[in-house]
């Protein structure tokens, strides 16, 4: 009972201790030039799939949910974030060069289709990440109308 | 009991049709490139490879270390596409990490200002994919090999290979959408299909 009373109170100051792991914040309210918006049109409706669905991984704009203030779960999510962002940063597509950005698109079209993205670990915990088949569409129209822009060298500063 | 018998005969033999007919063209350009081998015999090089439209190698005056760094390049992009058409991820991996190294170490400098524009084209795509395709399974490592190749295309078309290079496509790939690839030899060696269908494909160009 003894050893049993230790581990609880050691597992206690544990969750405590870990508290103060240092968190990283990916929070930035400006948006740059090379975000997406200002290389590529983005209709409404796309705009605000990619602000519930994808933005919280993949910008530098990261919405937290209440859990991510309590650890482990914070670590977690900064680990997400900086993965997300490593393939795939909204903020920063304009600097991809333009086969990559082609090929990106490809690939958030191929993510939607499979159902591999939004990861389903952030669907169970985000309603409204969870894509309406006619949002999934209008996404999909988006990804094939801006390659074939992409194609033809046009973007939004030359349109 | 008959009725029964019919009409599965009636299916089969649709089926056999549907499924022969891809073969029975095959069949037949098979048969007329036999026809012309024996005309041109005692030829070098038989009708079908001089049929293939060849591509010439854009620039000549590339620098000796940045073409060495480019044939390696391109042999490890065959090493993975080789790797895939016998089915083998683990090779791939292997391929596709070599890859990246040679893309890490490749001295830029040396490039004309034209010449660092395309391989600027191609650099950050061409690296993405490599290391997808060192840390995913074989379908995802597909995906990837097919936009790598894109790349590796646009590479050799640019600074040559250091050997012919062939220029296949598979229009079966990706629910028919297709895709293309490099090969050092004519034979078709599918790396998309892999043992499914390892001669589903056709030789679009050669680039020398």
């Amino acid at each position: 009972m003894r050893v049993f009373k230790k581990i609880v109170w050691g597992l206690l100051i544990l969750l405590v201790l870990i508290q103060f792991i240092p968190r990283s914040i990916n929070k930035s309210d400006k948006i740059t030039p090379t975000d997406i918006v200002n290389n590529y049109r983005v209709p409404d409706q796309v705009q605000s799939v990619l602000n519930r669905a994808c933005y919280d991984c993949h910008s530098n704009n990261t919405r937290y949910p209440w859990y991510a203030h309590v650890q482990p779960f914070r670590l977690l999510l900064d680990r997400h974030i900086i993965d997300g962002k490593e393939e795939l940063n909204f903020s920063e597509y304009g600097s991809y060069s333009k086969k990559r950005q082609f090929n990106k698109l490809k690939s958030i079209g191929e993510s939607l289709e499979e159902g591999t993205m939004p990861l389903k670990s952030y669907r169970i915990m985000h309603a409204d990440a969870r894509l309406t088949e006619a949002e999934k569409a209008v996404v999909l129209k988006w990804v094939e109308d801006t390659r074939n822009l992409i194609v033809e060298g046009k973007s939004k500063t030359s349109l | 009991m008959k009725k029964i018998f019919f009409v599965s005969i009636a299916i089969a033999s649709i089926v056999l049709v549907a499924c022969n007919n891809s073969d029975n063209n095959k069949q037949a350009e098979n048969h007329d490139m036999d026809s012309m081998k024996k005309d041109s015999a005692g030829q070098t090089t038989s009708m079908e490879e001089k049929d293939i439209k060849t591509v010439a190698v854009a620039y000549t005056n590339v620098d000796p270390k940045i073409a060495a760094s480019i044939n390696e390049i391109i042999d490890h992009y065959l090493h993975v596409k080789n790797a895939l058409a016998n089915d083998n991820g683990e090779e791939a991996v292997k391929g596709s990490k070599a890859m990246s190294s040679t893309l890490g170490k490749i001295d830029k400098s040396l490039f004309t200002a034209e010449q660092k524009k395309i391989y600027e084209e191609n650099e950050e795509d061409l690296k993405e994919h490599a290391e997808h395709i060192s840390k995913s399974k074989i379908e995802h490592q597909r995906e990837h090999f097919s936009m790598m190749s894109e790349d590796v295309y646009a590479l050799a078309k640019a600074f040559g290979g250091g050997k012919t290079l062939y220029h296949d496509h598979c229009p079966m790939y990706n629910n028919n959408k297709g895709a293309m690839w490099l090969s050092e030899t004519m034979e078709i060696k599918n790396p998309y299909m892999g043992s499914k269908m390892p001669k589903c494909g056709k030789v679009e160009e050669k680039i020398q």
